[in-house]
């Protein structure tokens, strides 16, 4: 055997180990990318069901009379102020600005496409049962929620919570009911002030595009409105106050004592809070559907 | 004053609520929730295009809906629609009721009241229900369209079938114009291609270049022609003077002629007085002869050499 043919053989023996570590190392990397998927889900699924465990815990305290003591009552005002009473001027202007606009908008639109028989339905089925609780949520988490999320990790990283509790002070009462409460009011009202705007500068909106008087602009909305989708509306509305406060309260909590931990927690926050308000807009019209 | 934190919250929630509650009890009385509400029924044979809920429209206005649907023992579809007290005035005992399809947008039953001095329709009466369907008129419509469509089709298939056919007319064109293209390729020139022989070629390129000299001498000889025509001295200027000569000439005999003319025409005048005259002299010859007889009548009978003139 000459040293040429031993060289050969060798340096084949040597590709096939190579190929066969790289095939290896190749399944590893797929092997790891699957379980890693799967961690995911895994850890997705346990804090969607964290999130409902703790929602169910926060239901059950808010229908005990006990939970409703001064100081929570007093705490729930001070949400209520800080969300909706403080903010309100400035909402007001925001309202009839964006509303005028968006009324205008979608008016002409109709009218460019000769749909001007559904600018009823387009009005209370589209824009004041969609996209007034839509406009509240974006105020309310943007504003609230998120100062809720960074008030609870930084109270977390301070240790403040644990004196709380070392002080005997319920925290779900004191803490987190109140201000559950307050989104769920504050949604509410709010996204029903927009509509009611929404639809007084559709008066403006309708005479000016279309002509209509305010009888017949009555009419077509009385025409085009359906109580079973204000209905809905409205307990969307409470549904999104109740998880954009209660899903930033829950990341807070989940801060540790470096304060490191509260950017962290509140971008983990915002982002659930996102997709909740997602989840809850699919559901709510698939339920219009259906 | 200042207004306590509580206040302003409790001010907030109330007003608003109460805008709310206001907005909602509005909404509530305009649709008639607080109203009493009458059923009629009416009947179809077919269900096709019924849903609950569906709007009753009169004059473009919805006045009411449809409440439930129902199949009887003898197969009849019996709609019960809901009329609000207030638009009770529109349904007549002679209202037609039709079930109105439109291609875009959701179907409706449209109530139309001729004579609205009618008596209000009995709840006990069941009107029939009259359809109109815009998607099946639309269909007619688009049947005829379809039709020629699919024979457009048709046509197009059987053209590319004809196409695709490779011993098709369309091939053995195209393998024919290859031919063609390569012959062409091959060939020096379109001429040797036409007549493929290459001393035909030749010839027709010798009758050529003789045409060409034909045409140079021909030239030349059109040159000399042009000077002798043409030129100050030529025949065509010379031939022009003789014309302009001949024509004042011309013009001077036109005179003549119309001297002649006149001439003759007063000859001719002359002429008609001629057979008069010679009428006349023909009178006097042989008035003349008469006498001249007479005259040699009495000399021949007479020996006496004279004689008495008249």
């Amino acid at each position: 055997m000459s040293i040429k043919s031993v060289f050969d053989s060798g340096y084949l023996k040597l590709l096939r180990s190579c190929a066969k570590i790289e095939f290896l190392t190749d399944m590893g990397c797929s092997m790891e990318w699957i379980e890693k998927i799967g961690r995911s889900i895994g850890k997705a699924g346990k804090s969607f069901g964290g999130t409902l465990a703790f929602s169910g815990k926060v239901l059950a305290r808010m229908l005990r009379r006990k939970t409703y003591s001064s100081a929570t009552r007093e705490v729930l005002v001070n949400q209520i102020y800080f969300t909706s009473v403080q903010i309100l001027p400035a909402f007001l202007l925001v309202s009839i600005l964006f509303s005028s606009l968006l009324v205008g908008i979608v008016f002409q639109v109709l009218k460019d496409f000769g749909l001007t028989e559904f600018f009823g339905h387009v009005l209370m089925g589209l824009i004041v049962t969609e996209l007034s609780p839509i406009f509240a949520v974006l105020l309310i988490t943007l504003r609230s929620a998120s100062a809720i999320n960074v008030e609870m990790a930084v109270m977390k990283s301070n240790r403040e919570l644990k004196t709380l509790e070392t002080f005997r002070i319920d925290l779900m009462n004191y803490l987190v009911v109140p201000r559950i409460i307050n989104g769920m009011v504050s949604m509410v009202l709010l996204s029903s002030l927009f509509a009611i705007v929404l639809m007084a500068s559709g008066v403006l909106f309708s005479g000016l595009i279309f002509d209509m008087s305010v009888d017949v602009y009555r009419n077509i909305l009385l025409n085009s409105t359906s109580f079973s989708d204000i209905f809905i509306a409205l307990v969307k509305c409470a549904i999104f106050g109740f998880f954009i406060t209660l899903i930033p309260i829950r990341f807070g909590l989940r801060a540790t004592s470096e304060l490191t931990s509260v950017p962290v927690v509140v971008s983990g926050g915002m982002v659930n809070v996102f997709l909740a308000v997602l989840i809850i807009e699919v559901l709510s019209l698939l339920t219009k559907l259906l | 004053m200042p207004v306590s934190r509580d206040f302003k919250v409790g001010l907030f929630i109330v007003c608003t609520a109460a805008i709310l509650f206001l907005s909602l009890a509005y909404l509530a009385v305009g649709k008639g929730f607080f109203e009493n509400v009458h059923t009629f029924t009416l009947s179809s044979k077919s269900g096709d295009g019924f849903t609950e809920g569906m709007p009753v429209v009169f004059s473009g206005f919805n006045i009411g809906k449809v409440h439930a649907l129902e199949l009887n023992e003898k197969g009849v579809v019996l709609i019960k629609i809901k009329i609000p007290q207030r638009h009770i005035q529109w349904i007549k005992s002679d209202s037609e009721f039709i079930l109105y399809r439109p291609l875009i947008g959701s179907a409706r039953i449209v109530v139309n009241s001729e004579n609205l001095a009618s008596p209000t329709l009995d709840e006990n009466m069941i009107p029939e229900v009259m359809l109109i369907n815009d998607i099946n008129d639309a269909i007619a419509r688009i049947e005829p369209v379809l039709e020629r469509i699919i024979q457009i089709a048709e046509n197009v298939e059987q053209l590319t079938r004809v196409l695709s056919d490779p011993k098709g007319d369309f091939n053995r064109t195209l393998a024919n114009a290859e031919k063609i293209t390569a012959n062409l390729a091959g060939k020096k020139s379109l001429l040797e291609m036409a007549v493929s022989d290459e001393a035909s070629v030749k010839s027709v390129h010798e009758a050529l270049k003789k045409m060409q000299d034909i045409t140079v001498r021909l030239d030349d000889l059109l040159k000399k022609t042009d000077e002798q025509l043409y030129h100050q001295e030529g025949t065509l200027p010379q031939v022009n003077a003789i014309l302009k000569d001949l024509l004042g000439k011309l013009q001077r005999l036109d005179k003549t002629i119309d001297n002649i003319n006149q001439i003759s025409t007063d000859t001719s005048e002359g002429m008609k007085d001629f057979r008069f005259l010679r009428s006349d002299i023909d009178d006097v010859v042989n008035a003349i002869d008469g006498v001249v007889k007479k005259i040699d009548g009495i000399v021949g009978s007479k020996k006496d050499l004279e004689f008495k003139v008249p």
